[in-house]
């Protein structure tokens, strides 16, 4: 069986899902939205567009919709692989997809892919249009590169959550709900509503560990326009790097899970 | 597509001393946790054959559940080895799940959000198997399971009553068309036509080669659906045997049954002991006494037990003498182990 294989059966199970939740389309769509008009109405009650412009370097409203929209994806991905397993057991599917024979790798790195897609798309009713009407031609393109680089950051953070995920899961009882935790955590440190400069250095340290961070890096200096190209190539080869670190005991994380789901019995 | 498979008297599942352990910690407090061990499985030894049907029958957590566990590759004995096929179930896994056919409960195993076709594209995909010949394969079990008559086809599994939901699981258990078949109760809480159904098909299956295992507490099933019963207790097969073998092996062979139409049930207890007899008494629902009482060769006392009966004035309704039932043997064999 091939990877392609694996990823039309994830298709089939996300599209039928999202597709029937009509939730959860309506929230595709307009999470962007919400979030960019709920930050930006505490923003202005608060303070001014032109300090944070100031702080930050690009519009408020520009940086909110790229933020909400990059995040969505990024989370996306994590609570598709940190949940699967929990949802698994209580569907009662878990024994039946531990039974089949195919690779525990592939499968996890073929959940989160449709449900990005499905993202990835949706930028083309938040990002670009907001993007075009700031800067026109130029910001439509600026609009696929977010999209493109959004998909990227979400990728990028596969290997760590895979770890994260078979480590939490392996530990066995209510471990899992470390996930808890650790979401809100990532949110905030992965950077899109708290860039890593403006961050203590606590926080940009252990925000540099997460590959997709760089990402989200890049994609604010090619919309504030700082940096060039170079810098930008750094960024991403910096998140690949790190990606790369993450594969090995992401692998091995999913394998000790297996492991010690198999030495307490799976259960219907 | 139909279901094939080449009848073969080899062996397809092969148990040798199964042992598993559990570890479960319990919270005592805000520090303190104890362990709480139960060994559900002692020693667990047998073989199914191809064309086989065989029937692991036992009271609840006597380790039914854990065994198919352990065929099926989702949890690792402590001690002992386990082969479908010729595989070994804990070094050679991917090869075993390939061979088999899981059901483990009917109530549930597929996503709510999903039509039942939907659902069997999806695990068929996990199974390995290619888009037409899924298609295929979905559209046959969908008839031989009847999902098509029902209507399940193209409804949300959240939708399925108990019997669809049993038949879709049975059909996911025979996308891949394996060579093994492991079920955990199939029939629990289905409505008599789909366990009939069911369990026709379980019988068809084992004529077309299949080797299953089959786990039940219902001995009118297993008696009907097996070919061989092992009857597990407390993690050790206690006996096993054809159905016919099993009664056989009951020390007690035959009861006499014996329903009265006047008396008190503790003074007819005490004639019946008084001419040698260890007595069942309990009064009917139609308020008649009924007597039963458990020998080898009825017909060598019956004689004197009617004699002792009616000389104390009883008047004797109907009076039957019955063959042992798997019930008889499965409450024998639980109460004593063995």
């Amino acid at each position: 069986m091939s990877f392609k294989d694996i990823i039309v059966a994830e298709f089939r199970f996300v599209y039928a899902d999202v597709f029937r939740r009509k939730a959860i389309l309506f929230m595709f769509i307009t999470y962007p939205y919400m979030l960019t008009a709920f930050v930006l109405l505490i923003g202005y009650s608060m303070g001014s567009a032109s300090v944070f412009m100031e702080r930050v370097g690009i519009d408020p409203a520009i940086f909110f919709i790229v933020a909400g929209f990059t995040l969505m994806a990024i989370l996306g991905v994590g609570d598709d692989l940190l949940w699967r397993p929990l949802f698994d057991e209580w569907m009662g599917t878990l024994p039946y997809v531990m039974a089949s024979p195919v690779s525990r790798i592939q499968h996890y790195l073929a959940i989160p892919i449709p449900r990005l897609i499905l993202v990835l798309i949706s930028g083309s009713t938040s990002v670009v249009p907001v993007l075009v009407y700031y800067y026109g031609l130029q910001g439509l393109f600026e609009g696929l590169a977010v999209i493109i680089m959004a998909g990227i950051a979400s990728l990028m953070f596969v290997t760590l959550v895979m770890a994260i995920m078979g480590i939490v899961y392996g530990m066995g009882g209510e471990n899992w709900r470390i996930i808890n935790v650790l979401r809100p955590l990532f949110l905030i440190l992965v950077g899109a509503y708290y860039p890593r400069y403006l961050m203590p250095l606590a926080g940009r340290i252990a925000s540099w560990f997460i590959p997709s961070s760089h990402v989200i890096e890049a994609i604010h200096r090619m919309i504030a326009g700082l940096g060039g190209p170079i810098d930008i190539l750094m960024l991403l080869g910096i998140a690949t790097a790190l990606f790369i670190l993450y594969a090995p005991p992401g692998v091995k994380s999913i394998i000790y899970w297996e492991k010690s789901k198999m030495r307490e019995g799976v259960n219907v | 597509m139909k279901i094939t498979g080449v009848v073969d008297l080899g062996v397809a599942i092969e148990a040798r001393n199964l042992k598993k352990t559990y570890h479960t910690k319990k919270r005592k407090g805000l520090f303190r946790s104890e362990t709480d061990v139960v060994e559900a499985l002692r020693g667990v030894s047998f073989k199914v054959r191809h064309g086989e049907v065989v029937g692991l029958l036992g009271p609840n957590g006597a380790g039914k559940t854990t065994t198919v566990k352990i065929l099926a590759t989702l949890l690792i004995p402590n001690d002992g080895e386990a082969y479908v096929e010729g595989y070994s179930v804990t070094r050679e896994a991917v090869e075993v799940r390939k061979r088999i056919g899981l059901l483990l409960t009917v109530e549930k195993g597929f996503y709510g959000k999903l039509t039942g076709r939907e659902n069997l594209e999806y695990f068929g995909a996990l199974y390995g198997l290619s888009s037409g010949e899924l298609r295929e394969r979905i559209v046959y079990l969908m008839k031989l399971l009847e999902l098509d008559k029902l209507g399940a086809v193209d409804k949300l599994y959240e939708e399925y009553s108990l019997g669809m939901k049993a038949r879709l699981g049975l059909a996911r258990a025979l996308l891949k068309d394996p060579p093994v078949l492991l079920l955990d109760e199939p029939t629990l809480g289905l409505d008599p036509p789909s366990a009939r159904k069911i369990r026709g098909l379980v019988r068809e299956l084992a004529k077309q080669g299949k080797a299953i295992l089959y786990t039940t507490h219902n001995m009118f099933e297993a008696e009907i659906v097996c070919d061989r019963i092992l009857l597990i207790n407390k993690g050790v097969i206690v006996v096993e045997g054809t159905p016919q073998e099993l009664k056989a092996k009951l020390p007690k062979l035959r009861t006499i049954n014996i329903l009265l139409r006047n008396g008190s049930p503790e003074s007819l207890r005490k004639i019946v002991l008084e001419a040698g007899f260890k007595p069942d008494v309990e009064t009917t629902s139609e308020g008649l006494l009924q007597v039963k009482v458990s020998v080898q060769n009825p017909e060598d006392v019956l004689g004197d037990l009617v004699k002792a009966i009616v000389g104390k004035g009883y008047d004797i309704v109907t009076l039957r003498i019955s063959e042992p039932t798997l019930e008889d043997v499965f409450i024998y064999f639980s109460q004593t182990g063995g």
